[in-house]
C-alpha cells in the first residue's frame, strides 16, 4: 500500500499489510537496565580524593574533569571565586597564559571552566596522543592556577557595567530580548538582597588581594572537596597510577563546612515588566524551590514532567503550542541548589498578541494539577520517561558514567540516590503527584517577569 | 576494576602511559548495509553490549525541493508529520476522516476564491506588511468553516501521540530536522525496544494526518520571529542571496510572506512524492545487529512498494561572472567585512581540502590582521543558513569583525592581499599539519557521540553516499600546503567573489 490519498486511507488502514499495533499492545520487553556499579569505576585516595575512571575506546580521545564544591557564593570575600575562575581559565602558575593557550592549541584541546553558584567544573578534552602531557598539565591547573593580579583585573573587568560577555557577536542587541535575559531578571527579582543574588562589584575587587584568592583556593580546592572523572581511550590501571602520582601528595584536610544559605521570604503574586522593543516577548514566572527532602523528590519530578517538564509532550505544551499555535515552547524548570533555595520557573515566549493567552493557559494548568489527580496514562508515560529514558542516558557511555558518579559523590557523599532512583519513581502514585503539586506550586507567590512589550498579565 | 584505596605516595608524576598510537588516525566506520527490494536502505553500526540504540530515518528531500512562494514548506511538513496517524492520535478515526475530507474541500474552495479575487486581494507593494490581509466575504466564510471543522477534529484528537509513546518506553533525544537537503527524525531508545521506532516511523512515513494545520503554521511564524530578533539574520540572508542566484541552498526556511501560502494539498504532494522507501535511509548505532534488524525492518517497511524515483535536486549555479558587493547599515551589528567565494559540494575532490584550508587560514589570517594593525577577529567557515556542507556548491566565508569601522577597508585589503599571496606561496606545512590534527580531533569528538555519528552518515548519504564519508576524512589527511595554494589560485578569484560590508547606521551613503 502506498499513497492512496486521504480518503482511500480511511478504508485501507485495517486491510493493509502494514503493522500498526498500538505501542501499548506491542509487548515491548520490560527494561533490563541496571545502573552501573560505581565501585567498578572508583579510585579513592587516602587524602580523600575520589576519582571515577572509565574506559571508552571508540575513538582516541580522553576527557579529564574535576568537580569542586566551591562556587560563586562560596567565597567569604566577594570576588574571590570569580577571580579564581579567571585564574583557572589562564592555566597553571608555572606557565604564562600565552604558553598555556599555545599548548592547548597544539593539543587541539577543548578546555573549559564553569563556575556555578556552589560548584566549579574544569574539563580538558584531548586526543590520546597528548594524554601524557595533558594529565600533568591538568593536575597543575587544579593544584596551582595562575592566581595573580592579571586574573584579578580580568575578573574586575567582567564585574564592570557592560563587562559581561553577552551572546557573542550579536552582543547586547540579541541578549536584551531573549529568554536568557528574562531568566536573569527573574533571578534578580527573586534573590534580591539574598546571597544568591549578589554579584561582586568593581569596588569589591578594589578591596580584594591576590592572597585572598589564594586562600580561597587553598581551603576549597582540597581532595576531600573535589572529585575527578576521567574517561576515554585509556587503560584504567595506568590512569589510576597517574592520579596517585599527580594528586596523591596533596595533604588531607577536611572539606569546608557546608553552610546552608538562608531561605527566601515568601512573596506575593507580582508582575515585573522590562520593556524592550522586539518582535516577541519573553515570559518567566515562578517562585523559590526549597531544598527538597529525598522523600518528595520523585513525586516532584513526576509532577513536573507531566505538567511542563522541558520536553515535547506536557500539559503546558499541549495547551499552548499544539492546540493553539501560540508558542514554540512552554516549559517548567525545577532548579534546586545544593545548599539553599532554588527556583521553580515556567518559561515561554511568543508574539505579543498571544503572550497573555500563553500565561493564562499555563496558569490554568498549574491550577489543574493542584486540584485533580493525574491520569494513569500520564503517570505511566512520566515514569517510563524518567526511569527508562533520562535516567538511563546518564550512564550512556564512559564519560557520562564517570561524570555522573563524580557529581553525585561530590554533592551527596555517596551513591544511594542513584541506587534507589528507579524504585522511588516507580512507587509514585497519583495521590503523591497531587500532594507534590500542592506542596511545591504556589500560584499566590509567583513572580511574573515579562521582557518585551508592556502587557498587564495579572488584571 | 575494583575499588582501590591507595596510600599517598607523594611522588612526582614521572610515569609514561603507553599509548596506542596506531589509533592516531582512526576513521574506520564499521557500517553494515542492507538494501531492501523496495529500495529502503538500512545502515547499522553494531556495538554489542550497548543497552541503547541511536535510531534515525533520513529522507532525501528538503528546502531544495520547494517551489518559489512556498519556501519553508518542507520544514512545515516536518511539523505536520508530528501530528499523528489514524492509529496514533485519534479517538474516532472514521468520524475524524470525514472531517478532514470536509476541510480539504473547504480549502480547495478557498484556493479557488483566492484565485478568483486575486486582483483585489494580492499585495503589490514593495514596502508591504507581510500581515497584509485583504479578504473577501467568501474567504472569511471558508476560513471560518475550516476553523470550525478543525475544532471538531481537535475534540477527537489525543495530542502528541508519537512523542508520548516514545517517551513512555524510554525514548530520548526525540528531535527532527529539515535543512536544504534532508529531513530526518531521531530517537535514542533501549535497544530491545527498537521495534517501537520502526512501528511509529513506518506509520509516520505512510499515514501522516495533517491535523491542526493552521495553528501549526503559526509555530513557523514564531520561529521566524525568533530568527528576526537576531540582529544579523537579515544581513546573512542578504549575503546568501548575493552569493547565489539560482540554488535553493541560499534560501532560508521561508520568509514571513510564505507561511500563509502553504496548503494541505501542496504539503501532501511533497509528502507523497518524497516519503517513499526508495528515497529513505534508516540508520542504527548501538546494541543491535544487522542480522536482527533486517526482519524487523521488513516487518514494518517491507510491504511498502518501490515508487517512481522522486526528482532529486540537480540544480547548479550559473558560472560566476562578476564580483558583487553588499553594503549593510546597522546600529546593532558589529562592523565587519565578509568575503565569500563559491566552493564545490561534497563529492567533488576539492571539497575536503577546503575543510583543511578553512582551519589553516583562520589563525593565519588572524595573524595577518594583527600585523596590519587591524583590531578584529576573523572567522573562516563554510556555513550557509545552518549547514556547513552540501552536496551542491555553497560558499566559504571570511568574516572579519572589526573594533573600529574606519578599519573596514584595511581589513578587506589585508585579507585579499594575503589570499593573493597564498596562491603562489603555500602555507607552512606545520600550519597545515596542525589544521589536519584539529579536524581529526573534531571528527573523533563527533564519532564518540553515536547521535552525531549517525547524523554524519545520514548527511553524507543525502549529499553523496555514506560510502564516501570515510574517504572524505582520509582525503583531508592528505591535504598539503600546495593543495591549498591550488584552491586559493583557482577559486579565490574576483569573479567568484561576493563582499559584504556592515557599517554603522548613519555612515555616509
Amino acid at each position: 500500500m502506498k499513497r492512496l490519498g486521504l480518503l482511500l486511507l480511511i478504508t485501507s488502514v485495517s486491510a493493509s499489510a502494514q503493522e500498526i499495533t498500538h505501542p501499548t499492545r506491542m509487548n515491548l520487553p520490560a527494561s533490563e537496565f541496571s545502573r552501573p556499579d560505581p565501585t567498578d569505576y572508583q579510585l579513592a585516595l587516602e587524602n580523600g580524593l575520589v576519582a571515577y575512571i572509565a574506559e571508552a575506546n571508540q575513538v582516541p580521545l580522553v576527557t579529564l574533569s574535576a568537580f569542586i564544591a566551591a562556587g560563586a557564593v562560596s567565597d567569604e570575600k566577594q570576588g574571590s571565586a570569580e577571580t579564581l575562575a579567571e585564574a583557572l581559565r589562564r592555566g597553571p602558575t608555572a606557565d604564562n597564559a600565552g604558553e598555556f593557550q599555545k599548548t592547548l592549541k597544539y593539543m587541539t584541546a577543548e578546555y573549559s571552566v564553569s563556575m556555578h553558584d556552589e560548584w566549579t567544573e574544569v574539563t580538558l578534552n584531548v586526543p590520546l596522543e597528548d594524554l601524557n602531557a595533558a594529565l600533568p598539565l591538568f593536575a597543575k591547573i587544579i593544584r596551582g592556577p595562575a592566581i595573580d593580579n592579571d586574573a584579578l583585573e580580568r575578573a574586575k573587568l567582567k564585574a564592570a557595567p557592560g563587562g559581561k560577555d553577552l551572546s557573542g557577536e550579536s552582543g547586547p542587541a540579541l541578549y536584551e530580548g531573549s529568554l536568557d535575559a528574562a531568566v536573569d531578571r527573574f533571578h534578580e527579582v527573586l534573590f534580591k538582597d539574598h546571597p544568591y543574588g549578589i554579584d561582586p562589584t568593581v569596588s569589591d575587587f578594589d578591596d580584594l588581594e591576590v592572597s585572598d584568592v589564594r586562600e580561597f583556593h587553598a581551603t576549597r580546592f582540597v581532595p576531600a572537596n573535589m572529585t575527578l572523572a576521567i574517561a576515554g581511550d585509556i587503560d584504567a590501571e595506568d590512569i589510576q597510577s597517574a592520579i596517585v602520582d599527580l594528586f596523591g601528595d596533596m595533604p588531607f584536610s577536611d572539606a569546608p563546612a557546608r553552610v546552608l544559605a538562608p531561605d527566601i521570604g515568601h512573596s506575593t503574586l507580582t508582575q515585573h515588566t522590562f520593556p524592550v522593543e522586539k518582535l516577541q516577548s519573553w515570559l518567566v514566572f515562578g517562585h523559590e524551590l526549597p531544598v527538597t527532602p529525598l522523600d518528595d523528590q520523585a513525586a516532584l519530578e513526576v509532577m513536573n514532567y507531566i505538567l511542563a517538564g522541558g520536553h515535547l509532550y506536557t500539559r503546558m505544551t499541549v495547551e499552548t503550542r499544539y492546540r493553539y499555535g501560540y508558542t514554540n515552547d512552554a516549559s517548567g524548570f525545577l532548579e534546586d541548589r545544593w545548599f539553599g533555595p532554588g527556583t521553580y520557573t515556567f518559561r515561554s515566549y511568543s508574539r505579543h498578541d498571544v503572550i497573555r493567552d500563553i500565561y493564562e493557559n499555563m496558569v490554568d494548568e498549574i491550577d489543574r494539577i493542584r486540584a485533580n489527580e493525574v491520569t494513569d496514562e500520564e503517570l505511566f508515560v512520566a515514569k517510563g520517561a524518567l526511569t527508562e529514558g533520562s535516567f538511563q542516558i546518564r550512564y550512556l557511555d564512559g564519560y557520562t558514567i564517570a561524570r555522573n558518579f563524580a557529581m553525585e559523590r561530590l554533592r551527596f557523599g555517596d551513591h544511594s540516590r542513584s541506587a534507589t532512583y528507579v524504585d522511588r519513581v516507580r512507587a509514585v502514585s497519583a495521590d503523591d503527584v497531587l500532594e507534590a503539586a500542592k506542596k511545591y506550586l504556589h500560584p499566590d507567590r509567583m513572580q511574573v517577569v515579562l521582557v518585551g512589550k508592556e502587557i498587564d498579565l495579572l488584571d | 576494576m575494583q575499588p582501590i584505596r591507595i596510600a599517598v605516595l607523594g611522588i612526582i608524576f614521572l610515569g609514561i602511559i603507553s599509548l596506542n598510537l596506531a589509533n592516531a588516525a582512526k576513521f574506520e566506520l564499521p557500517i553494515k548495509e542492507h538494501v531492501f527490494d523496495n529500495g529502503l536502505r538500512l545502515l547499522v553500526i553494531e556495538r554489542p553490549g550497548e543497552s541503547r540504540v541511536v535510531s534515525k530515518i533520513f529522507t532525501d528531500m528538503g528546502a531544495l525541493n520547494e517551489t518559489p512562494g512556498q519556501y519553508g514548506a518542507a520544514h512545515f511538513l516536518e511539523h505536520l508529520m508530528f501530528k499523528g496517524t489514524p492509529t496514533l492520535g485519534s479517538r474516532d478515526w472514521q468520524r475524524e476522516a470525514e472531517l478532514h475530507e470536509q476541510i480539504q474541500i473547504a480549502e480547495d474552495a478557498l484556493e479557488e476564491e483566492r484565485n478568483r479575487a486575486r486582483n483585489d486581494i494580492r499585495e503589490r507593494g514593495v514596502f508591504h506588511d507581510y500581515q497584509h490581509a485583504s479578504t473577501t466575504p467568501r474567504i472569511e466564510e471558508l476560513q471560518g468553516l475550516i476553523d470550525s471543522l478543525n475544532q471538531q477534529v481537535l475534540e477527537l484528537n489525543d495530542e502528541g501521540p508519537m512523542k508520548r509513546w516514545y517517551q513512555a518506553y524510554g525514548g530520548t533525544r526525540l528531535t527532527a530536522t529539515t535543512e536544504q537537503e534532508y529531513m530526518k527524525f531521531d530517537l535514542d531508545l533501549p535497544a530491545d525496544r527498537v521495534e517501537l521506532f520502526l512501528r511509529v516511523e513506518a506509520d509516520r512515513m505512510e499515514n501522516s494526518v495533517f491535523r491542526n494545520f493552521d495553528a501549526e503554521r503559526m509555530i513557523l511564524v514564531e520561529q521566524r520571529l525568533g530568527d528576526l530578533n537576531r540582529p544579523d539574520t537579515e544581513y546573512r540572508e542578504a549575503m546568501n542571496s548575493l552569493v547565489g542566484r539560482a540554488s535553493m541552498v541560499y534560501v532560508p526556511e521561508g520568509y514571513a510572506n510564505d507561511f500563509n501560502q502553504y496548503t494541505r494539498r501542496y504539503e501532501r504532494e511533497l509528502y507523497e512524492t518524497y516519503f517513499v522507501p526508495n528515497n529513505t535511509t534508516l540508520i542504527f548505532i548501538g546494541g543491535v545487529t544487522l542480522e536482527d534488524m533486517i526482519p524487523k525492518v521488513d516487518k514494518y517497511f517491507g510491504h511498502m512498494e518501490r515508487r517512481p524515483e522522486p526528482a532529486r535536486y540537480q540544480g547548479r549555479e550559473p558560472l560566476p561572472s562578476a564580483e558583487k558587493q553588499l553594503t549593510w547599515r546597522s546600529s546593532t551589528m558589529s562592523p565587519r567585512v565578509e568575503i565569500r567565494y563559491q566552493i564545490p559540494g561534497v563529492g567533488h575532490p576539492d571539497r575536503p581540502i577546503f575543510d583543511v584550508l578553512a582551519e589553516a587560514l583562520q589563525p593565519h589570517l588572524q595573524a595577518v590582521l594583527a600585523a596590519s594593525d587591524v583590531a578584529g577577529t576573523i572567522s573562516v567557515n563554510t556555513r550557509v543558513v545552518h549547514t556547513e556542507r552540501f552536496g551542491v556548491p555553497a560558499s566559504i566565508n571570511f568574516e572579519v569583525l572589526v573594533s573600529d569601522p574606519s578599519s573596514l577597508d584595511a581589513a578587506e585589503v589585508a585579507v585579499l592581499t594575503e589570499l593573493k599571496r597564498l596562491a603562489s606561496t603555500p602555507l607552512a606545512e606545520a600550519d597545515v599539519a596542525l589544521a589536519r590534527k584539529k579536524l581529526r580531533t573534531e571528527w573523533y569528538r563527533t564519532a564518540a557521540d553515536p547521535n552525531a555519528l549517525a547524523f554524519q552518515i545520514g548527511h553524507f548519504e543525502v549529499m553523496d553516499s555514506w560510502q564516501t564519508l570515510q574517504p572524505y576524512l582520509e582525503a583531508r589527511e592528505q591535504a598539503s600546503g600546495k593543495d591549498i595554494a591550488r584552491l586559493v589560485d583557482s577559486y579565490f578569484v574576483a569573479k567568484n567573489r561576493s563582499v559584504g560590508v556592515v557599517t554603522p547606521e548613519g555612515a555616509s551613503e
